[in-house]
């Protein structure tokens, strides 16, 4: 328990000190990781504590996305007031695709959640007054914290308002999986018919925890509009989605803090193999494929055992 | 009339070409419990090789008996040097696996035949249009048309009346039991997969004169195989074929 | 171990610059670096591919005397056709490599999104690819330039050509995003202003590779032409089909933009349609050829129009740089509004007001010439700058 406080405790420290540190491309580019790392793990979520395979989860990214980029061009909100609405848009969506959805489950269940995807993202391809079509929503900016406040155009700024929800929501998720109701989701992974035969219905728990997933999400896509200027229907495809789970899988699935990590060293292996081949899809999909057959715990899950051993 | 008549062949044209990859889906699925990702890519794969065929020899007809076995053969590689590890996983490692296998895969492609389109000419006798009472039909897709009908009575024959179906069907139901009995389980999930490759790269062949051999065509056709799939019931083959229909 | 490699990776490195690096008195100020955050991998590579060709073409033609007598240096990222990875790319060009010119993005959605960032970053951005007319309209700000044709520029010069063709009948049809409906609106509006008819439209969705049932609707609807804006590879796919349901003799297909990667890869059935051209690289002018020449010789193949627009505009911003005397970016802008450039197609000039380059507008045809290893684009009719381009700051045409 210890070692693992002191891990955080670490965590936070750095995160508050690199920033002085950092050359300013790495903090934008620690900014974008930061980003993918809590949309990872709102996908963990609902895959590594309830056993729900979403391949859909991009959708709430983009509408996170969309409803922030939309409130900060138009409206000329702080900030937090577009993070507010790309949660709770996307959180509002999931309700009917969640109730939908979580009457399967397994295989049937991520195909599911990948059909309602890939209709949210046509909708947003196809509906140009609003979302700008395929050209999408452009010079989004990044307005203050508060009325009145300065914008938050300085990197350093943006990057505390990212570290910030991002922290916050690791905290928010860790109570989630360790209250009743995290325990119950968890009841639910391990054995579905044990749990309906204990005389409780699991649709509920997987709906609120599906919202929930979607909820945090849309604050990651909130988070991207303003950062990279701009919301696109590439941001909800399933491509997108699929990533998401490859991040998961490789920081460690059901760890919450894994996939942060997976989804950083995702994007940072694209990001060095692309500067240096085009062919850096191969290599992704080589590492990819390795991770998957030798490592199946992932970063964090790897660790722990060898630290178990050791 | 005319048209009815039309529309009913591109229908049955299109759903020539899509139950070659739906029918390797859906016995890979049924079979092996692997939903393949990378399924679309052998497709993919086969179009580009038939390609390659026609150019060397000159002749389309080589291509179709050429390219599947060789698509299956490299289906048969991958399969057992990376799946047949993880099959005891839960089946979220399987789908992700196939999925870096299909990047690997279309990267490769795009990095040997370049990001242009290539076109095949369908054979002579199968170009040009022909008259069906009013209706300029290509000929091609009347080819389509019956390869689609002849491969499906063929596999479903071979699943039913022969020996080696009757072991993958018994794998299918329940593949401890098949072992017990003396099935060879590993090999079996080898072949059917190679198999189901073959089948998705003869549908790659037949596919290039039509559609052109390009990048990003195994994405596209495996959605559709998906959705084939899963409304005719995933792992029977019968499904997938009626799943088309709609 | 690690350390070894380390070094074997610094000399390999070493040596490498030392190739590309122009000579040694040149280095004293420091190469001037042009940032491509182009689409390398992905659907859309070709476009990318071919910014990258000019781009190895031009630092060849300009290793010796570099610009102010400062070598030249590009720098590619693979965006592989994502905004948000084209984003990320040109900052990163930009915040670590110290790129002051961005340039080579592939598709309209990236150079939207990436324009949009320019101001932030102070640096100026190029475009030699992107047709969305938005972006020297209701997007413009004073650090974009557009260099190349633009669609709405190039659906009007087409329809330039059909206002006096004998043809009077026509079938719309454009891909189902942005820039297939936008084609489609623009050329609808033109013929009808030129007092014919547009008999039917349909918009298939991007990807389709069955066109069986537009190719029926078109065939009904009795055009003599057929309007087609469709990306690369649809297009491609469209006309094969069209050729075996014996469709292209009856109805002219009339491109919005007549590639020739298409050519190559739809090879005979694609002779005889005709359509608009952003750079036919058989325009007869000397300085063309001399480019066609020395662009054979590099790459073993003849350029495509994205080739050609991009080694105008590399070569123009070298000019301009050159005039403005430094590459600061504020005054390069200063130097390049209003300046004019000898195109490879012709007189080029840079409007102040939206920083679209004024330039000839070309209808070609698809056609057979035993001198070529494919079908090649015939020029039908040139049109002047000025009867091209549309109204500053609009998609409109007086």
């Amino acid at each position: 328990m210890i070692p693992s406080r002191l891990w955080a405790l670490a965590a936070l420290v750095a995160l508050a000190v690199v920033p002085w540190v950092l050359a300013r491309h790495q903090l934008s580019l620690l900014t974008d990781l930061l980003i993918a790392g809590l949309f990872a793990m709102s996908l963990d979520l609902i895959m590594g504590y309830t056993g729900m395979v979403s391949f859909g989860h991009a959708a709430y990214f983009g509408l996170g996305a969309y409803a922030s980029a939309l409130v900060l061009l138009h409206f000329a909100q702080p900030v937090p007031v577009a993070l507010l609405a790309g949660a709770l848009l996307a959180g509002a969506v999931a309700v009917p695709v969640g109730w939908f959805s979580t009457r399967a489950t397994g295989i049937y269940f991520a195909m599911l959640t990948l059909a309602f995807a890939q209709f949210l993202y046509t909708v947003a391809y196809k509906w140009r007054d609003l979302t700008g079509g395929s050209d999408g929503i452009a010079g989004v900016p990044k307005t203050a914290l508060f009325w009145g406040g300065p914008s938050l155009t300085s990197p350093h700024a943006f990057y505390f308002v990212v570290a910030t929800c991002v922290v916050v929501s690791l905290f928010v998720c860790l109570a989630v999986v360790r209250s009743p109701f995290g325990r119950a989701l968890q009841a639910i992974r391990e054995n579905e018919r044990r749990f309906t035969s204990l005389g409780r219905d699991p649709r509920p728990f997987k709906l609120v925890v599906f919202v929930i997933a979607a909820a945090f999400a849309g604050l990651a896509g909130a988070l991207f509009a303003p950062f990279r200027g701009f919301a696109s229907p590439e941001v909800m495809f399933w491509v997108f989605s699929g990533q998401g789970l490859m991040m998961v899988i490789m920081g460690g699935i059901g760890t919450l803090v894994g996939p942060i990590l997976g989804a950083m060293l995702f994007i940072l292996i694209q990001e060095v193999l692309s500067s240096y081949t085009e062919h850096w899809m191969i290599f992704t999909g080589v590492v990819f494929v390795l991770i998957v057959i030798f490592l199946p715990g992932g970063l964090v899950g790897t660790a722990r055992r060898l630290g178990a051993r050791a | 009339m005319a048209n009815v008549l039309e529309q009913l062949l591109n229908a049955l044209a299109l759903a020539g070409l899509l139950f070659l990859v739906s029918a390797g889906l859906s016995l890979v699925f049924g079979i092996l419990r692997v939903v393949n990702f990378a399924h679309g890519v052998f497709y993919m794969l086969g179009a580009y090789l038939g390609f390659t065929t026609v150019a060397l020899s000159g002749w389309f007809w080589p291509a179709l008996l050429v390219v599947p076995p060789v698509v299956g053969a490299i289906g048969a590689l991958l399969e057992s040097s990376t799946l047949r590890f993880i099959y005891r996983r839960p089946p979220i490692y399987q789908l992700l696996l196939t999925f870096g296998l299909a990047l690997i895969l279309e990267e490769s492609i795009r990095v040997l035949y370049g990001p242009t389109a290539k076109g095949v000419d369908p054979p002579p006798l199968l170009q040009g249009a022909i008259d069906l009472g009013g209706v300029l039909y290509p000929r091609y897709r009347l080819f389509l048309v019956v390869l689609g009908c002849t491969v499906g009575v063929a596999v479903w024959l071979f699943l039913r009346k022969t020996r080696a179906g009757l072991v993958i069907r018994a794998v299918a139901q329940n593949s401890e039991m098949a072992d017990c009995l003396g099935a060879d389980v590993v090999r079996v999930r080898t072949l059917v997969f190679g198999a189901a490759c073959a089948l998705a790269g003869l549908g790659g062949v037949a596919a290039a004169p039509m559609t052109t051999a390009y990048l990003g065509m195994g994405i596209g056709v495996i959605v559709d195989a998906f959705v084939v799939v899963v409304i005719g019931g995933l792992g029977s083959i019968g499904g997938s074929m009626a799943g088309e229909e709609e | 171990m690690r350390r070894r490699d380390f070094l074997k990776i610094s000399v390999a490195g070493a040596a490498g610059t030392s190739l590309l690096a122009a000579p040694r008195y040149l280095r004293a100020q420091g190469p001037i670096k042009i940032g491509m955050p182009a689409a390398l991998s992905g659907s859309y590579a070709q476009y990318g591919i071919q910014a990258k060709r000019a781009a190895d073409l031009f630092s060849k033609d300009i290793k010796a005397k570099g610009i102010l007598g400062r070598p030249v240096e590009f720098i590619f990222e693979d965006t592989a056709g994502d905004p948000a990875a084209a984003v990320r790319k040109a900052q990163k060009l930009v915040e670590k490599d110290g790129v002051k010119f961005l340039t080579g993005v592939a598709l309209s959605s990236e150079a939207l999104a990436v324009s949009a960032k320019c101001p932030e970053w102070k640096v100026l951005f190029m475009s030699t690819i992107n047709g969305a007319g938005a972006l020297t309209a209701k997007s413009f700000h004073r650090y974009f330039f557009r260099v190349n044709t633009s669609g709405p520029m190039g659906a009007r010069a087409i329809s330039l050509y059909l206002a006096e063709s004998p043809m009077k009948r026509f079938f719309a049809l454009g891909s189902d995003y942005a820039w297939g409906r936008d084609s489609a609106a623009s050329f609808t509006q033109q013929i009808t202003a030129a007092k014919k008819d547009i008999v039917g439209s349909d918009y298939p969705p991007v990807g389709t590779k069955d066109f069986a049932s537009y190719i029926a609707k078109i065939r009904q609807s009795r055009a003599e032409g057929v309007y087609l804006a469709l990306p690369g590879q649809d297009a491609t796919i469209y006309m094969k089909q069209a050729h075996q349901f014996g469709l292209n003799r009856e109805v002219k297909p009339i491109m919005e933009i007549l590639e020739l990667e298409n050519m190559k890869a739809v090879g005979d059935a694609m002779v005889g349609a005709i359509g608009s051209s952003r750079y036919p690289f058989t325009v007869d002018t000397p300085k063309n050829k001399e480019f066609v020449k020395r662009f054979h010789e590099l790459h073993g193949m003849y350029p495509d129009m994205f080739d050609g627009e991009t080694y105008e505009g590399l070569e123009w911003l070298a000019q301009v740089i050159a005039k403005a005397g430094t590459d600061d970016v504020e005054k390069v802008i200063e130097a390049w509004e209003d300046s004019t450039y000898e195109g490879l197609e012709g007189p080029f000039l840079m409007r102040k007001c939206d920083h679209q380059a004024v330039q000839p507008g070309f209808a070609v045809e698809c056609v057979k010439d035993p001198k070529y290893p494919h079908p090649i684009p015939k020029i039908l009719a040139t049109y002047p700058g000025d009867k091209v381009t549309p109204k500053c700051r609009t998609e409109e045409f007086s």
